[in-house]
């Protein structure tokens, strides 16, 4: 009897042992996982976005907004002097183009969606496959890739050194000393940072004001944060989480499709992985997706409500929906109140070409 | 009466006071901030992702380790209770009267990357039951207290294959869920059936050790080790096991998405007679004359738009020594229920469903066939995520024997409280 006792406890600990072995080797394999700081580590309420945080390194101030808002307009940081960053980020096409996928200069297509750079500050990585850890790091990309601006950073540097009204503003920012391309990375980011919105229709229900949502719209929230599933991914103010997945989205090249996070960490679970959206303003830029490849917002849903598409590394969040045409119609609609309001978003003109710096 | 109601306002405003500073159970629910269709087709029926989301331990599908532990976020307790009233009627005489159903206390959560834990307590209600049994006299509860669920769950040790649950949990095998059941007074009557001295009950939830696992494209399993004798103590040796299989087609889980079909045995042990002498310091007595009893069966969960149409039959087989009636023979007896259930309106506010149960004991023990057909309405007030309110109305017609059968019609109509 004892010894049966003896043996029984001794194989439950060997087995526990394994069991705990197996897991904590389990463990080790795990993908390695961007850093997301605690307080954003899962799902968060929606509601109005927190104002921004400039990073330590790139105090806002208002001459250097004002100088990045130029740059972010100006062609002439592009090799032909006829790209800028509002080609392709147009604040009339909801900070984005018209798409399905970017045409940058001498009309070269592309791979992937313009995303919008309207509350991009809110992101924790920038791109469709997070490659860039922020909006500083990311600014210096599109200069000096051939598809999209066509320059080298040395050309570019040369041309605006050669505007003196850039001279002065330069000087009255960073002070004397040669213009850097970070001095310009740093004054276009912190001027994207000032491209956030602070008002929309759900913005105002969420501070209160309950009348300023109809009531298709607001069951559209609740189907959005209920039998929709969406605020699974799409989660928090900045209606996003961050993460990278996989809705099965029809490559545009099946021989060779896109692998979006997977190029960047080689980890098998990230193929075909795309960065979440924010969905804020969405109505004002289709095509959707990171490929443009659903026209309108009201196909996207569709999409959604099959479960997405065909994919074996499909997200295990993505299950049809069951959703009737008036659950589809007060999705679309609730989409629609994320629309900003406020100027420095909604603004199609921000800056006359004429007052660029001479 | 007085005691339940002090407990369940002392309750509620606890609740009240710690809840709020948090963001389901609606403690998952608050601490997501999802709303309950999140992961309910309506509560507490779990659509896909609900599903998904059990099995994955409590934790977001995919995103293990990416979430708040319950020691980063607010202690997550919940609460349901059903309150209402019940109509009923046999041999064309009636009764009625207001009642609490039940009150369960739960709490769970994740304690690190990939251990999570759900605990239900549910309190004992001093009143006499609103089932069948009629007018009560007190001393037959309408709940007893007991510890419903206290299980620890491993999960993704093989990531996403192996599983483990350790505790008392509701075993694997019940993929028609009687805890998740739309219905609060008609039973699975199949689930409690069994011979006349085998206290197996299929729906109780048990005490062991459970693996469970999913496969490309859509297989799972679930293997468990238990006890096999509920809120009851072992009184023998002898463990049960189980096996449950299930393949799901399409996308989904064949909850509310895609299609299931499943199969799954069981097979315990349990004693005929008790040597008292021999008592553990656990209190279990050294049970002799151990007779075995197996179930084996399938079932089915059909979708098609907000249409879930779900069966389960299975097939019972008690050893002679349990059978009072026909003491050579093995109890053998089978049944089953069929549901169908819709969901409609925005965000599913209104669900409905039929159900069909029948259970058909050997020849000779016509006395205990049964027939049971009803239906529900449920109307959820909200779509929150701190607390959601039903208002739900339930009837069941059953019939009771073959030969002079009774009949007995029960309407209830109640509140679903959950927060
Ligand atoms: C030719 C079109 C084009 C031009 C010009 C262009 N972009 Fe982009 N931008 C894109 C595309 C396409 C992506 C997505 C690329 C990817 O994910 O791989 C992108 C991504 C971004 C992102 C990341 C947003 C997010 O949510 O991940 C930011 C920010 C951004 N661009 C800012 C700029 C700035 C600043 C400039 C000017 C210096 C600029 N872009 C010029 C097409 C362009
Ligand atoms: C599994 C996580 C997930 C869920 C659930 C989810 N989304 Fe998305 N959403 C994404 C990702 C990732 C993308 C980009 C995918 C891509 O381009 O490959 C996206 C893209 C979008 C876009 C396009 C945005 C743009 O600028 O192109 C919209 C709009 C959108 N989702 C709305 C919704 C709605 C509405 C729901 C609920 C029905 C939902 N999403 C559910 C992750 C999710």
């Amino acid at each position: 009897m004892r010894r049966t006792l003896i043996s029984i406890a001794l194989s439950v600990v060997v087995l526990a042992a394994a069991a705990g072995l197996i897991w904590a080797l389990a463990d080790q394999q795990a993908p390695p996982l961007i850093q997301i700081n605690a307080q954003v580590l899962g799902p968060q309420a929606i509601g109005p976005l927190p104002p921004v945080v400039a990073p330590p390194g790139n105090p806002p101030s208002s001459a250097k907004i004002r100088l990045g808002k130029e740059l972010y307009f100006d062609p002439r940081l592009s090799a032909d002097g006829a790209i800028s960053c509002a080609t392709c980020h147009d604040p009339a096409l909801g900070w984005s183009d018209e798409g399905p996928t970017s045409a940058g200069i001498r009309g070269q297509l592309g791979g992937r969606r313009s995303p919008p750079v309207s509350n991009a500050a809110y992101s924790p990585l920038q791109f469709w496959d997070g490659r860039s850890p922020s909006l500083e790091d990311q600014a210096k990309g599109p200069i000096q890739n051939p598809v999209e601006m066509g320059n080298t950073h040395e050309a570019m540097i040369q041309t605006v050194s050669g505007i003196s009204a850039y001279q002065t503003e330069f000087k009255a920012v960073y002070g004397e000393g040669p213009i850097t391309v970070d001095q310009v990375a740093e004054a276009i980011a912190a001027f994207e940072r000032t491209v956030v919105t602070t008002d929309s229709r759900f913005d105002r229900y969420a501070r209160g004001d309950h009348g300023s949502l109809t009531p298709l719209e607001k069951e559209g929230l609740e189907i959005f944060n209920g039998k929709g599933h969406c605020t699974a991914c799409h989660w928090g103010p900045y209606f996003s989480d961050g993460r990278f997945h996989n809705l099965g989205v029809p490559p545009l090249d099946p021989e060779k499709p896109d692998l979006g996070r997977y190029d960047v960490t080689k980890n098998p679970r990230d193929r075909r992985a795309f960065k979440t959206p924010t969905i804020r303003d969405a109505a004002r830029r289709p095509p959707y997706l990171h490929n443009g490849s659903e026209k309108t917002l009201e196909s996207l849903i569709e999409f959604y409500d099959r479960g997405g598409g065909k994919d074996p590394n499909l997200d295990p969040l993505m299950v049809p929906l069951g959703l009737s045409k008036h659950e589809k119609a007060a999705l679309v609609a609730f989409i629609k109140s994320l629309d900003s309001l406020n100027p420095e978003v909604a603004n199609v003109k921000p800056i006359d070409p004429r007052d660029l710096p001479r | 009466m007085k005691k339940t109601l002090t407990i369940l306002f002392t309750v509620s405003l606890a609740l009240l006071v710690f809840g709020q500073t948090a963001l389901a159970i609606p403690a998952f629910a608050r601490k997501h901030a999802f709303n309950c269709n999140m992961c309910h087709v309506g509560f507490t029926k779990l659509n896909d992702f609900g599903q998904r989301f059990r099995d994955n331990g409590y934790q977001i599908p995919g995103q293990q380790g990416l979430e708040k532990t319950v020691f980063e976020s607010a202690f997550p307790l919940a609460m349901r209770t059903t309150a209402g009233y019940s109509l009923y009627g046999t041999g064309g005489q009636s009764t009625g009267g207001f009642h609490i159903y039940n009150l369960d206390l739960l709490s769970g959560g994740v304690l690190h990357k990939n251990i999570s834990y759900m605990f239900i307590y549910t309190p004992r209600i001093d009143e006499p039951a609103a089932d069948f049994t009629g007018p009560g006299t007190g001393d037959n509860p309408a709940q007893l207290a007991a510890i419903e669920s206290a299980a620890v769950v491993f999960s993704n040790i093989v990531r996403d294959k192996l599983n483990l649950r350790v505790g008392r949990f509701e075993p694997g095998f019940q993929l028609i869920s009687s805890k998740r059941s739309y219905y609060i007074l008609q039973p699975y009557e199949i689930y409690s059936f069994a011979g006349t001295r085998n206290s197996f009950d299929f729906s109780a939830n048990q005490i062991g050790i459970e693996a469970t696992g999913r496969f490309r494209p859509g297989l799972k399993y679930a293997l468990g080790y238990i006890n096999g004798t509920g809120a009851n103590p072992d009184n023998n040796k002898f463990n049960d096991v189980y096996l449950a299989l299930s393949k799901t087609f399409g996308k989904g889980e064949g909850q509310s998405a895609g299609q299931r079909i499943g199969v799954f045995g069981y097979l315990g042990w349990q004693p005929t007679a008790l040597l008292v002498p021999i008592v553990s310091p656990v209190g279990d007595v050294n049970g002799v004359d151990n007779r075995g009893y197996y179930r084996f069966g399938g079932d089915i969960s059909l979708n098609w738009r907000t249409f879930n149409l779900q069966g389960m039959a299975f097939r019972g087989v008690d050893n002679r020594d349990f059978n009072d009636f026909e003491p050579t023979l093995n109890y053998a007896f089978w049944g089953g229920v069929a549901e169908l259930d819709w969901a409609g309106l925005p965000n599913n506010r209104l669900v409905a469903s039929l159900m069909y149960n029948w259970v058909r004991p050997p020849d000779y023990n016509a006395v205990h066939k049964l027939d049971a057909c009803s239906a529900l309405v449920r109307y959820y007030l909200g779509s929150w995520s701190a607390v959601n309110v039903a208002i739900h109305a339930e009837f069941t017609h059953r019939q009771l024997g073959s030969v002079a059968p009774i009949k007995e019609n029960l309407f209830t109509i109640l509140l679903d409280f959950d927060f």
